[in-house]
């Protein structure tokens, strides 16, 4: 593979799981053994994932570099080009491009407490970090997840969202907006669940995920926790297509979310014009 | 051959290239190279074309080219590869383009286009189609003498004479032109060929410094980039007049196609067949609806007055931002293309020298109007705009000064222009 920033490397998908409805993680494996050998990314970070014939699509990476040889990528049907994705089967070979983008700044939360807030899909992102942070539990504070998704049968990850409370000093918390008959847990948006989980904003970092909208009504909540700006981190979507800051499409202010982004803290954010 | 005026290697030569010469000396770049040149076709539009005979092509080197010449760097249209699948797998055929060429007769603010998108393309992760481009493309740059009716590189600081960027840069000097080498593949370009050259003499310089003093006292021009950003900066641009911009906006991608720093691509794959397509980018424009819109319809950019608005910010501040220079090298083709009358020229000079005040329907220029009501002849109002591009004074106090117009027909003109009733009490000495 020459040094050619547009061409992607060859994957076989080794394992599709549905997590929900419209949610699968693909579990990948680069067929050139130099470039698997080579691969590494950190939490936070994007790949490109080529569909030939239909084209790109940018896709947060949801497993964590402590686990490497089973790259995990769990995408949601939103679209022509996801929609193909989701109809692909094990054995079929997809391209990557990447690892791009700005990741968490896993160095500062060493030693913090964690809170994890995710709205739907925007807990595949978090789980990189959250798998991370559990592998190297001793360098971590408590952690806390809370999850909101729209119905029962939404929620991606059920099994780690099981597994994960039995970790040392590991909090879930899972919210739907509408029930169904078996549904014990809580009801409503996830900024419901705050009294529920024990927070305070001292030495705690949150990282955020979700719609825009659920976004801002998180940090308003944060803030007035006593969270400060630089504590509060999110990770940004826009449209992509090339993904290494070139092609000026996934632009927010002066920044570009596939270089400068998409993580990002609240301050960072708040100078940043959404609309322009 | 080299006319190194004392201060060692690094200094420009300075040559004389005799314009009986030029066709000659085009010729023996074609032996060598893909030869570049502005070519005036059937319907009088100037273009950058490929020449194939330098005696047939009909170069012109009057008029700047209405297009810039960055599809030599980025083509419209460029396959990135070919990919194919059979039964092991997929295969992949990179393209590339390594040809050797000349550019010959860039304008200044074309040369100034292309070392922007250097910084775009080189920067960072580097775009390989486009550095095989670039490193095999040399660059001719010829100053204009006469800056054209919608130019302001001068404001832009993009013109009309370069001081660097260029590998040779040309200085037409009525029977000759004079010869500037920039950077050393320019130098080694004329080594080959150096009987076409002489060196300058300081008859020669003071000629060169005298074409560009009086060049850029043409412009008709004059904007104010630095207080244009301020407002920019401070938000003091009223929301009316985004709004306004972006009704009159055609959504024609025109601004995006013809500007020489416009960058944007969109890439997609192009199937040829079953198993096999292309992945191909084309140029793309901010301005486009779909723009920014992600899978499952959120666009943070649904108005197009908030991409109207963005293109200028991008433009003006943000590239400021990044690379200490606006990106707008005014060249002024989106002025002489945009339907709206929504171009960076009419932007600028409509935020710095008009208040909050609408776009008149048909926004026309002061000197348009008065010779339309016959008030004023061609002759005066063309020794008017000359006199004020010295004296830097509005051009209907340029006019009242010389004693061609009384204040009345100004002030009535205006009014109709900025749709205000009766002005003449209101206008200032």
């Amino acid at each position: 593979m020459s040094n050619n920033i547009y061409l992607p490397h060859i994957a076989v998908i080794k394992d599709i799981k549905e997590e929900t409805g419209d949610i699968k993680t693909f579990t990948l494996a680069f067929k050139d053994r130099e470039w698997k050998r080579s691969f590494s990314f950190r939490p936070g970070q994007f790949m490109m994932v080529s569909v030939f014939q239909a084209g790109e699509v940018p896709i947060s990476i949801s497993s964590s570099p402590t686990q490497p040889g089973n790259l995990q990528l769990s995408i949601k049907k939103a679209g022509s080009l996801t929609g193909k994705i989701h109809e692909h089967k094990v054995g079929d070979e997809i391209g990557l491009r990447g690892p791009y983008g700005r990741s968490f700044p896993v160095e500062r939360l060493i030693g913090k407490n964690l809170l994890f807030v995710a709205g739907g899909i925007g807990l595949a992102p978090l789980r990189s970090l959250i798998n991370y942070a559990l592998d190297k539990r001793t360098e971590f504070g408590r952690v806390t997840i809370l999850h909101g998704a729209r119905t029962p049968s939404d929620i991606p990850f059920r099994h780690e969202l099981s597994l994960w409370p039995k970790e040392r000093d590991v909090k879930v918390l899972v919210t739907v907006d509408r029930p169904d008959s078996k549904w014990r847990g809580s009801v409503g948006p996830v900024t419901t669940l705050w009294n529920k989980a024990d927070l305070s904003g001292q030495d705690t970092l949150a990282i955020i995920c979700g719609p825009p909208v659920m976004i801002s009504f998180v940090v308003m909540d944060l803030l007035k926790m006593g969270f400060s700006e630089d504590d509060i981190i999110s990770t940004l979507e826009r449209h992509m297509k090339c993904g290494v800051g070139k092609c000026g499409h996934c632009s927010i202010g002066h920044q570009l979310t596939c270089v400068d982004g998409p993580v990002f803290t609240y301050r960072e954010m708040k100078e940043l014009p959404t609309d322009l | 051959m080299r006319s190194s005026s004392g201060k060692g290697d690094l200094m420009a030569d300075k040559l004389i290239l005799y314009k009986e010469h030029l066709n000659s000396f085009l010729r023996k770049i074609t032996k060598g190279f893909e030869l570049i040149a502005p070519v005036r076709n059937t319907y009088g539009d100037t273009l950058f074309e490929v020449i194939s005979s330098v005696d047939d092509a009909h170069i012109d080197l009057t008029d700047r080219p209405i297009l810039s010449p960055k599809r030599f760097f980025m083509p419209q249209v460029e396959t990135l590869f070919a990919y194919r699948c059979d039964k092991s797998g997929y295969t992949f055929k990179d393209a590339s383009d390594s040809t050797p060429r000349v550019i010959f007769g860039l304008r200044s603010c074309d040369t100034r286009g292309i070392l922007f998108y250097d910084l775009i393309f080189q920067e960072g992760l580097k775009d390989k189609y486009y550095l095989d481009r670039r490193k095999n493309t040399i660059l001719i740059n010829l100053g204009c003498n006469q800056p054209g009716e919608n130019c302001f590189c001068k404001s832009a600081q993009s013109g009309p004479f370069l001081t660097y960027g260029y590998d040779i840069q040309l200085t037409d000097l009525g029977d000759r032109f004079f010869v500037e080498t920039g950077r050393p593949r320019g130098r080694e370009l004329l080594a080959g060929w150096s009987y076409f050259f002489r060196p300058a003499t300081q008859t020669d310089i003071d000629a060169q410094y005298e074409v560009v003093l009086e060049s850029e006292s043409k412009f008709r021009h004059r904007l104010d980039f630095d207080a244009a950003i301020e407002k920019l900066i401070n938000q003091e641009v009223d929301p009316a007049v985004w709004e306004e911009m972006g009704n009159r906006c055609q959504n024609c991608g025109g601004c995006a196609y013809v500007c020489p720093t416009c960058y944007c691509f969109n890439i997609f794959d192009s199937p040829c067949s079953e198993k096999e397509g292309e992945r191909v980018r084309t140029w793309d424009a901010c301005t486009f609806a779909g723009f920014s819109r992600l899978a499952g319809g959120y666009n943070p950019r649904q108005d197009k007055a908030q991409r109207i608005k963005r293109r200028f910010y991008h433009k003006l501040f943000y590239d400021k931002q990044k690379y200490s220079i606006p990106s707008c090298v005014g060249c002024g083709r989106c002025a002489d293309i945009c339907f709206g009358r929504i171009d960076m020229l009419s932007f600028i000079r409509l935020i710095c020298e008009q208040k909050e005040r609408a776009l008149a329907p048909a926004h026309r220029r002061l000197g348009e109007l008065l010779l339309e009501a016959g008030i004023i002849s061609r002759k005066d109002l063309d020794l008017a705009i000359e006199k004020q591009a010295a004296t830097g004074k509005p051009l209907g106090t340029q006019l009242v000064e010389m004693g061609m117009v009384d204040k009345e027909a100004i002030a009535r003109a205006l009014g109709y222009q900025l749709k205000i009733p009766d002005t003449a009490k209101n206008i200032e000495d």
